[in-house]
């Protein structure tokens, strides 16, 4: 027998993903063009006192990056589905859960990435100070992979639904809830010299539990929904 | 083994590790203890934010509530039996509130180390009870304490 | 011999199950009613106030039992819809989905009531504090629940995707019930659901325990009756449905 092995199907899965998604960079720069513009709106939107945007910024920014994590989420296994190649994963002798999370570790590379790249303008615009610019850093680069890994479960169980966009926000915003709180909380505090280290140990908890388990939960939904 | 068991086994290792990751983290952010609120001690030793709406708990201490007749201005001294710090506050007080019992407060540092107070909110304890009970409470811990005093 | 014991086995047929269902309702709504007038009697006429909050502490009444429920209720829902996703038992995937609106409903009220109790004791009707949180974020879970239930047409892969959503958000369950032991919260701590000596007076603890058992009755009686609505949706093509209608139209 002549097999690839689970770690070569790992790879081979990646790169299949990663180089779709160079090929059409429309889709992930659309989130991102989205990010920057929903974080700018705020200071047009409300009184641009230096004060009260560096109050909001922590806030305004993970906010915006949920929404980012959302609108690229809903593309994770929507082409695959429509093209059938989602069903050949499904029937590749090799563990689903891995090459699931393949596909997690290419989504978030293609946005959860490049928010940590675009973060650090954006707090300067939003007056974040620079002693909070690394808690922002930190918290994003915690937070964002446990959107991919929860948001796949959502986006696996509602993949060919009609309207499955808004119904994913619903089930996957609120799972989204204890990322922002803590995130949101450690870059405030940040701000304001305080200890992080709790917040980001909350995070760093919430990252292993979701990379352990969200996996197998996604894979499972993956093979409910195209019964 | 055969490659499936194999498979398992891997699988299972690695939840069991993650899980336990996770598990040290989440007890690591719970010793840190991510407050509702900061304590007079807390306060005292400058952990508070400096220019920036945070929430104070204590308890009122005994004596120190004192109210402007002609506004609804009010001062009072949160304590947690080590440290104490002044809190200002102008606006109705919820029903609770009264000298010993533990409130939370936000509002804002001022330079003389005292809060300026935006909102107060009392937190009662979870003992129910009516008041003849905690009547009778009261005058056997009064009781108690006079016949320590004799000994 | 199995492991379900005999008895449970044959509960868990459709058929069986509908006719237990509709028995067991019928009673279930007479003790919730009997508990009800009992338990509000006792709570709101002939206890005594609160030592500090006087008679506001009369919320505790519906609030702690409709809290209690809205934990519990989802418990249960995930748990039934994973016997239903395992062994493919579609009584205990009724039961889910008939539990969901019960228990968003409990929730509700445990929000409602808890801010109508927050205005006046601790000066607000909301704060964002973990136990506060973490119970609308259970709302929000059995919302999501009764949505994705909604927009999957079939209904045998709704009751798994479904099930999988209810077990993710288990999560949240001890989150909940530890969070103001976890964190400080302006939400005083467990008075009754604690390893000690509950700190309240029997004379509170009473009516407070004949509430919580209605309130079980309340929800057994109303998923009885969901769950026995959905089994004849779901299995009107089947034969015992149509003898059922049958024997109904020659009465």
């Amino acid at each position: 027998m002549n097999e690839a092995s689970p770690g070569a199907a790992f790879i081979s899965v990646l790169r299949r993903d990663l180089m779709l998604a160079y090929r059409h960079r429309a889709q992930i720069l659309n989130p991102l063009l989205f990010f920057v513009i929903v974080v700018s709106l705020f200071p047009l939107g409300l009184d641009p006192e230096p004060e009260l945007l560096h109050t909001i910024a922590p806030g305004v920014i993970w906010v915006a990056a949920l929404l980012a994590a959302m609108l690229s989420l809903d593309n994770m296994f929507r082409s695959d589905f429509d093209d059938g190649s989602l069903e050949q994963l499904l029937l590749t002798p090799h563990p689903l859960p891995l090459l699931v999370l393949a596909k997690i570790v290419a989504h978030w590379l293609t946005s959860g990435l490049p928010l940590l790249v675009l973060a650090p303008v954006l707090g300067m615009l939003l007056n974040l100070g620079n002693e909070s610019l690394f808690s922002l850093l930190a918290t994003l680069a915690l937070g964002t992979p446990v959107l991919s890994l929860i948001g796949s479960i959502g986006v696996a169980l509602t993949v060919g639904l009609r309207g499955g966009g808004v119904l994913l926000s619903l089930l996957i915003l609120p799972l989204f809830i204890p990322v922002l709180i803590f995130a949101a909380n450690a870059v405030g505090n940040a701000g304001a010299g305080l200890d992080i280290t709790g917040q980001l140990a909350f995070l760093g908890s919430l990252l292993a539990l979701a990379s352990a388990l969200a996996p197998l939960a996604t894979a499972a939904a993956l093979r409910i929904s195209l019964n | 083994m055969r490659p499936k068991q194999r498979n398992r086994l891997i699988l299972a290792i690695v939840i069991v590790l993650f899980v336990s990751i996770s598990a040290v983290l989440a007890l690591t952010a719970l010793e840190k203890n991510i407050n509702l609120f900061y304590s007079p001690t807390m306060i005292v030793n400058g952990e508070a934010p400096k220019d920036r709406m945070f929430r104070a708990g204590g308890m009122v201490s005994d004596g120190s509530v004192q109210r402007d007749p002609d506004s609804l201005e009010v001062s009072f001294r949160l304590n947690d039996e080590a440290n104490e710090i002044t809190v200002k506050y102008t606006g109705i007080l919820p029903d609770l509130f009264r000298e010993g019992q533990g409130i939370v407060v936000q509002g804002k540092l001022a330079p003389d180390g005292s809060v300026m107070a935006t909102e107060v909110l009392a937190k009662h304890d979870e003992n129910y009870m009516p008041p003849e009970v905690e009547h009778a409470l009261e005058t056997a811990r009064k009781m108690g304490v006079a016949d320590a005093e004799k000994e | 011999m199995s492991i379900i014991p005999n008895w449970l086995y044959r509960l868990s047929s459709p058929k069986n199950f509908y006719r237990f269902a509709g028995t067991a309702s019928v009673w279930c709504s007479w003790i919730t009613l009997i508990l009800v007038v009992v338990g509000l009697y006792y709570g709101l006429i002939n206890s005594p106030p609160d030592y500090q909050q006087g008679d506001t502490t009369r919320i505790m009444y519906v609030h702690v039992p409709a809290a209690w429920m809205s934990m519990f209720v989802y418990m249960v829902m995930a748990g039934s819809a994973a016997v239903g996703m395992i062994w493919r038992i579609k009584a205990s995937t009724a039961v889910a989905n008939a539990s969901a609106p019960v228990g968003a409903m409990f929730t509700a009220l445990a929000l409602l009531t808890g801010m109508l109790w927050g205005k006046p004791m601790w000066g607000t009707y909301w704060v964002w504090d973990a136990r506060l949180t973490s119970e609308l974020i259970l709302l929000f879970l059995y919302l999501g629940y009764m949505a994705l239930q909604s927009a999957i047409e079939d209904r045998e892969t709704a009751a798994r995707a479904t099930a999988i959503l209810a077990l993710v958000g288990v999560v949240n369950i001890p989150i909940i019930h530890y969070s103001v032991e976890w964190w400080n919260t302006l939400h005083q701590g467990a008075t009754v659901t604690k390893f000690d000596k509950p700190s309240i007076h029997i004379s509170m603890l009473i009516p407070l325990l004949i509430m919580a058992v209605a309130f079980k009755f309340y929800y057994l009686s109303n998923v009885f009756q969901r769950a026995r609505c959905e089994l004849l949706e779901r299995e009107k093509d089947k034969l015992w449905v149509r003898e059922l209608l049958g024997e109904k139209n020659s009465e």
